[in-house]
């Protein structure tokens, strides 16, 4: 039976017990959508809005889709009381009939109207959720906190991530994230709850995630929920937007890397949204219209967005992610030389892409909700999903058409479900998650018919876990969890807890504590040097074990009008954490990686402040010190980076946008060359050392691992648009200039002992780079 | 250099195109000189009439290098080394023995070969499975150590003769198993640098188009009109090690070093095939073919070059640019070097004009003289950059 197959009967299996619960005909059913309406750009979903009913004890919280249900509303005339943070409060007259359901969607306008502001959209939701969730190591934030933060080419919410505390970029090159001291595979990426592998374009510098397509995201830095797992370091889910506007929608946008468009719109009176999504880069074809040369590397990437509220409750969601790079490089067209020719010049190959696909299907259930056959009820309401996802990642390179071919493939087919429950003083969930995966990692060549290595894996994870949310007083609230998981493969099977409290000394100020422990299978072969060109995949199997790591986590967090400021210090201990072997022996398993001790800590703050109107924007400050160590040996490992503060601001004034960013961050570690060495090459066929033909070739000598430091860098940023109201659309013509004052910062050294006054040589990171662009939306 | 991880090639081109596109040099400064470590390259050649162990020193900013022609007899010091003279070298065998290497330079009336030590050891006598240890101590005092055991296998002495046609043919190749051996090291010379893997099959093809992924542009490995060599040695584990690995590019760090006080390889390799191949292919474009000198009797009394042998190698890929011929040219035998009767030659020819580039050793990277001209018809005339006049070579039909 096929993956899809089984996915199928399951997901029937599990929805059987939703078609046995029913409702009372002296009630109704109140439900639909809250959407906030910014001051300018789509509406969105208003996860985290107070629903109530006037006069009664019925209410919920809006979901992060900003879909709510309210069961048992007394039939007859009342008042739907609908509030969110900086929002005008929306009273909407009811009238219920017994056995129906009303279906009410509110949008909440801003409260002020004359200077619009750019503010995070979850900050209200990070209000709201201050009082009931323990929210420890999290930062949410919505897409219109993501635009006006300066940026290289286009907008990009990794590199946004990177701004926020606890993560770190190593350099300009690099959008892999470092969180708290944690290495770049360490980290769950989600787009919409499904997994993406290697979600990098053009070896680490742009991420595959188009600005276009993004309605907010979620970074959880440490101590995370019970409900994921696989990863060491930290969980980033990136939510699709949804176009609520009723109608097709088109957006386009035109930057100095790549040309976007997307078109979406809402339909069946706001039941269903959809969009579609796509990206070019155009520099291949600007360099063949004008010039007589060839560029050779091109990148694509195309999203799917579509959720639908079906009848009876229930809801499903679709999301769909391909992006694809291309480079082949032949040099003989490269140059119009033709002394020497260079006509005899082969093809260099490299290709990689990812592409993920996600079901979810999720119907919520009233106060008469029951667990079938236990009879346990659910609360006050609940929400029980299914999804089902597939994602897939594969690199090849492949050289001189089959001379030399290495490959990696990544298959990950998974089914996961939940149940969610709302009660009084408990929010339990309890649920699972099943994976196969299907792994390939390959060198050979189809022309010699030799094979370096092939290694090919087909584990299967599963996992179970639970999770109470459990408001123990106005004051203290527990957030415990514990997740079960197995690993075929290695006949692996662990138990992870999880457990975050909150202590409200005031409705302005809170501790909290977390504990956690996380575990990972899938490692990467990249390593620790600057760029992260290529992550090649391997699953831990009865040659490589299962990293895991010990979180805690303390801070305290304080509510200021129209911001917050939070303090967290953490303490993360790696019982084994993978470190790719670069001598590893191709012809033997089990020796890919070398198995490391970890620590690291450290502090980080962020100070935001986004008031209605104004300057708006965030400080973000990490202190953090990482180690590694092995057979006695203790090295910094290359993304130590002790300080890290990143000053982030924007001011939105009627139709012009102004951003600006400035960075300041100590330097990271780095191996110093000493010396290099001349590999001599020895000649079998006529028994001699010789080198002349070619000429020698010169390899480095490091000397102590990661034994010195680069100096600090800094950077300024900044980012201006103007809107123009065109024929009832809008377009608005950027400018970014990334390193405004051209600070020289240094990438990498290069080093000349052939000598004998030897020199170093600094390479820069980014000079400054100016770039235009124009978004156009209708 | 063999190749290892494409990834990791891929990777250090990566870096370099974009520090090329995108970084800058921002800043160079001197920095003070580090220690040397004293660097051995050795291999017992179960096939070499001696064997020959190389010392010098890793290079530390204190030793300007030069790069003169390179000197067979003189491969450090020709080819951007810091020869360590001087050391005793001693090889002990698996029966006991203690050999001491003489540095060549001791002992040739060129004083050439200052780092090259030899021991007084055919291949023939090299004890399979044996465990020889090799001790060296420099004038300084430093002292370096390594052990090796040759890999079992009946060496080949002299190379089979075989003509290759890069057009249809490929070769199949098979050897038997070898005991002691940690893997195959296969090599192929090419006038661009030699195609080397490794492989643990005892079998291997190499079909005629097969490109060199050891070299960036992928040239062609078989080049008509050249001799090549193919080699598939048996090899222990210490040459396996050492070359499949490199330094990265950024910290240095990755080869399998087993010299004890020092850093380099001590191995043992066993050759059990050894082919020459004389690579043609068909001659059907115009300017392919064989082309006679043709002049007066004193024309043809004193021009170096007697004939030429053409083929088009690749054709070109861009409209302006030209096909690659490559073939071999006949020297008049005189009695100061070069004064091989036959050697390599590469070329370009694009509309009728043609430029080749006459080599010393078949090897790409040696010109001993350039020829312009053009076709005119079945003759091609032109001059030397070198040795003036005018030329004519007519088509052989």
């Amino acid at each position: 039976m096929s993956n899809a197959a089984v996915g199928a009967l399951f997901t029937l299996l599990c929805l059987l017990p939703a078609a046995l619960l029913g409702q009372n005909s002296r009630t109704g059913v109140v439900t639909g959508r809250v959407l906030i309406r910014p001051d300018s750009g789509d509406a969105t979903p208003a996860g985290g809005a107070s629903v109530t009913v006037t006069g009664t004890a019925l209410g919920t919280i809006a979901a992060a889709d900003g879909r709510y249900r309210l069961n048992n509303v007394p039939a007859g005339a009342s008042t739907l009381h609908v509030r969110l943070l900086g929002y005008r409060t929306v009273n909407h007259a009811l009238r219920v009939r017994g056995g129906d359901t009303v279906v009410v969607d509110v949008t909440l306008q801003s409260e002020a109207h004359v200077l619009s502001t750019v503010r995070t959209s979850a900050l209200p939701t990070d209000v709201e959720t201050f009082v009931t969730r323990p929210n420890v190591a999290t930062v949410t934030m919505g897409a219109s906190a993501l635009a006006g933060v300066p940026s290289i080419g286009e907008p990009d919410v990794i590199r946004t991530v990177q701004l926020l505390p606890g993560v770190v970029a190593r350099n300009d090159f690099n959008t892999g994230l470092t969180v708290r001291g944690g290495e770049a595979d360490q980290n769950l990426i989600l787009i919409d709850g499904f997994p993406i592998y290697n979600p990098f374009h053009l070896g680490g510098l742009f991420s595959t995630f188009m600005d276009a397509t993004v309605g907010g995201i979620e970074l959880i830095s440490g101590a995370f929920p019970a409900r994921y797992g696989g990863r060491l370091s930290s969980v980033l889910d990136v939510r699709s937007r949804d176009d609520a506007r009723p109608g097709v929608h088109v957006s386009a946008d035109l930057s100095a890397l790549a040309a976007t468009g997307r078109v979406g719109g809402a339909f069946a009176k706001g039941r269903g949204t959809w969009s579609l999504a796509a990206r070019r880069t155009y520099a291949d074809a600007v360099v063949t219209a004008f010039t007589n040369n060839v560029l050779p590397y091109h990148f694509t990437d195309f999203h799917g967005r579509a959720a639908y509220a079906l009848p009876g409750n229930w809801r499903v969601s679709f999301t769909g992610y391909s992006g694809q790079d291309v480079l082949d490089a032949n040099f003989a067209e490269l140059e119009a030389d033709s002394t020497p020719s260079r006509a005899a010049e082969g093809n260099w190959a490299v290709d990689w892409g990812n592409n993920v696909f996600g079901v979810a299907l999720a119907k919520n259930f009233g106060p008469d909700a029951q667990v079938p056959l236990f009879g346990w009820s659910l609360g006050q309401n609940a929400t029980f999903e299914q999804r089902v996802s597939t994602s897939n990642f594969s690199t090849l390179l492949n050289v001189a058409d089959g001379a030399f071919a290495e490959r990696n493939q990544v298959h990950d087919f998974r089914l996961a479900g939940s149940l969610h429950a709302h009660r009084e003083k408990h929010d339990p969930s309890l649920g699972y998650e099943l994976a196969t995966h299907r792994l390939r990692y390959s060198s050979s060549s189809s022309q010699t018919g030799t094979t370096d290595f092939d290694i090919t894996q087909h584990p299967t994870s599963a996992a179970l876990w639970i999770e109470d949310l459990w408001r123990v007083s106005s004051r203290w609230i527990v957030d415990g969890g514990l997740r079960a998981e197995a690993l075929t493969g290695r006949d692996w099977a662990a138990l992870s807890p999880r457990v975050t409290v909150k202590f409200l000394a005031t409705p302005e100020l809170a501790f909290t504590l977390g504990v956690g422990r996380a575990t990972q299978w899938m490692q990467s072969l990249a390593g620790d040097g600057p760029l992260r060109y290529f992550d090649v995949w391997v699953a831990s199997d009865s040659f490589t074990p299962v990293s895991a790591a010990w979180h805690w986590v303390a801070g305290v967090e304080r509510r200021i009008p129209n911001g917050s400021v939070r303090v967290e210090g953490y303490l993360k201990h790696y019982d084994r954490v993978m470190e790719a072997n670069w001598s590893e022996d191709p012809a033997i398993r089990g020796d890919e990686f070398f198995t490391d001790e970890g620590r690291s800590y450290g502090v980080d703050m962020i100070a935001r402040y986004q008031p209605a109107t104004g300057l708006g924007g965030w400080v973000s400050y990490t202190y953090g010190v990482s180690a590694r160590s092995r057979d006695g040996v203790t090295w910094a490992p290359g993304h130590d980076r002790r300080h890290d503060l990143d000053v982030v601001g924007t001011w939105r004034l009627s139709r012009y946008r102004l951003g600006a960013r400035f960075g300041y961050a100590s330097g990271t570690p780095y191996t110093a060359i000493v010396g290099e060495i001349a590999r001599r090459v020895y000649d079998p066929s006529r028994d001699r050392w010789g080198t002349g033909d070619p000429p020698i070739y010169v390899e480095p000598l490091g000397g102590p691992h990661n034994g010195a430091r680069f100096p600090a860098n800094h950077r300024l940023d900044l980012d201006a648009s103007r809107e123009f109201h065109v024929h009832g659309g809008i377009v608005a013509p950027y400018v970014s200039v990334v390193n405004a004052y051209n600070a020289k910062n240094i990438f990498i050294y290069r080093y000349d002992y052939s000598t004998d006054t030897p020199t170093r040589k600094a390479i820069s990171q980014f000079p400054i780079v100016p770039s235009l662009g124009v978004r156009i939306d209708f | 250099m063999i190749s290892d991880r494409g990834f990791a090639r891929a990777s250090a081109a990566a870096v370099s195109l974009l520090v090329a596109v995108s970084a800058c040099e921002i800043e160079k400064a001197g920095i003070p000189p580090t220690a040397s470590m004293v660097s051995l390259h050795g291999v017992l050649s179960a096939s070499a009439s001696s064997q020959v162990v190389l010392l010098e020193r890793t290079r530390n900013g204190t030793v300007r290098m030069f790069a003169p022609p390179f000197d067979l007899a003189d491969p450090i010091v020709t080819d951007e080394g810091v020869a360590e003279s001087g050391a005793l070298v001693t090889l002990t065998t698996p029966d006991g023995q203690t050999l001491t290497a003489v540095e060549d330079s001791r002992v040739r009336d060129d004083r050439k070969g200052e780092g090259i030590y030899r021991f007084s050891l055919p291949g023939s006598a090299l004890i399979a499975d044996g465990n020889y240890q090799l001790s060296v101590q420099t004038v300084k005092g430093e002292t370096l150590a390594a052990e090796t055991s040759v890999p079992e296998g009946v060496a080949v002495a002299v190379a089979e003769q075989a003509t290759f046609d890069r057009s249809r043919d490929t070769v199949f190749f098979e050897w038997p198993k070898s005991p002691g051996a940690r893997s195959y090291f296969v090599r192929i010379e090419t006038p661009f640098g030699p195609r080397s893997f490794f492989t643990d099959s005892t079998r291997v093809r190499l079909p005629g188009g097969l490109r060199n992924v050891d070299l960036t542009v992928l040239p062609h490995i078989f080049i008509p009109g050249f001799p090549q060599a193919v080699t598939v040695s048996a090899v222990d584990s210490n040459y396996y090690d050492w070359f499949r690995t490199h330094n990265d590019a950024l910290s240095g760090s990755g080869l399998v070093n087993r010299v004890r006080g020092g850093i380099g390889v001590f191995g043992s390799l066993v050759r059990l095939r050894y082919v020459e191949y004389e690579v043609v292919a068909p001659q059907t474009e115009a300017i392919a073919g064989t082309f006679n000198f043709v002049g007066t009797g004193l024309e043809a009394g004193t021009t170096p070059y007697l004939a030429l042998h053409l083929y088009v190698e690749s054709p070109s890929s861009r409209s302006d640019q030209g096909d690659a011929l490559s073939g071999r040219f006949e020297r008049r035998v005189t009695f100061t070097p070069p004064n091989e009767p036959i050697d390599g030659l590469l070329g370009t020819v694009k509309q009728g004009k043609v430029e080749l580039s006459f080599l010393r050793n078949w090897s790409s990277t040696d010109t001993v003289e350039v020829f312009r001209g053009e076709l005119r018809g079945d003759t091609l005339v032109g001059s030397y950059r070198g040795f003036g006049g005018i030329a004519h070579f007519v088509k052989q039909r």
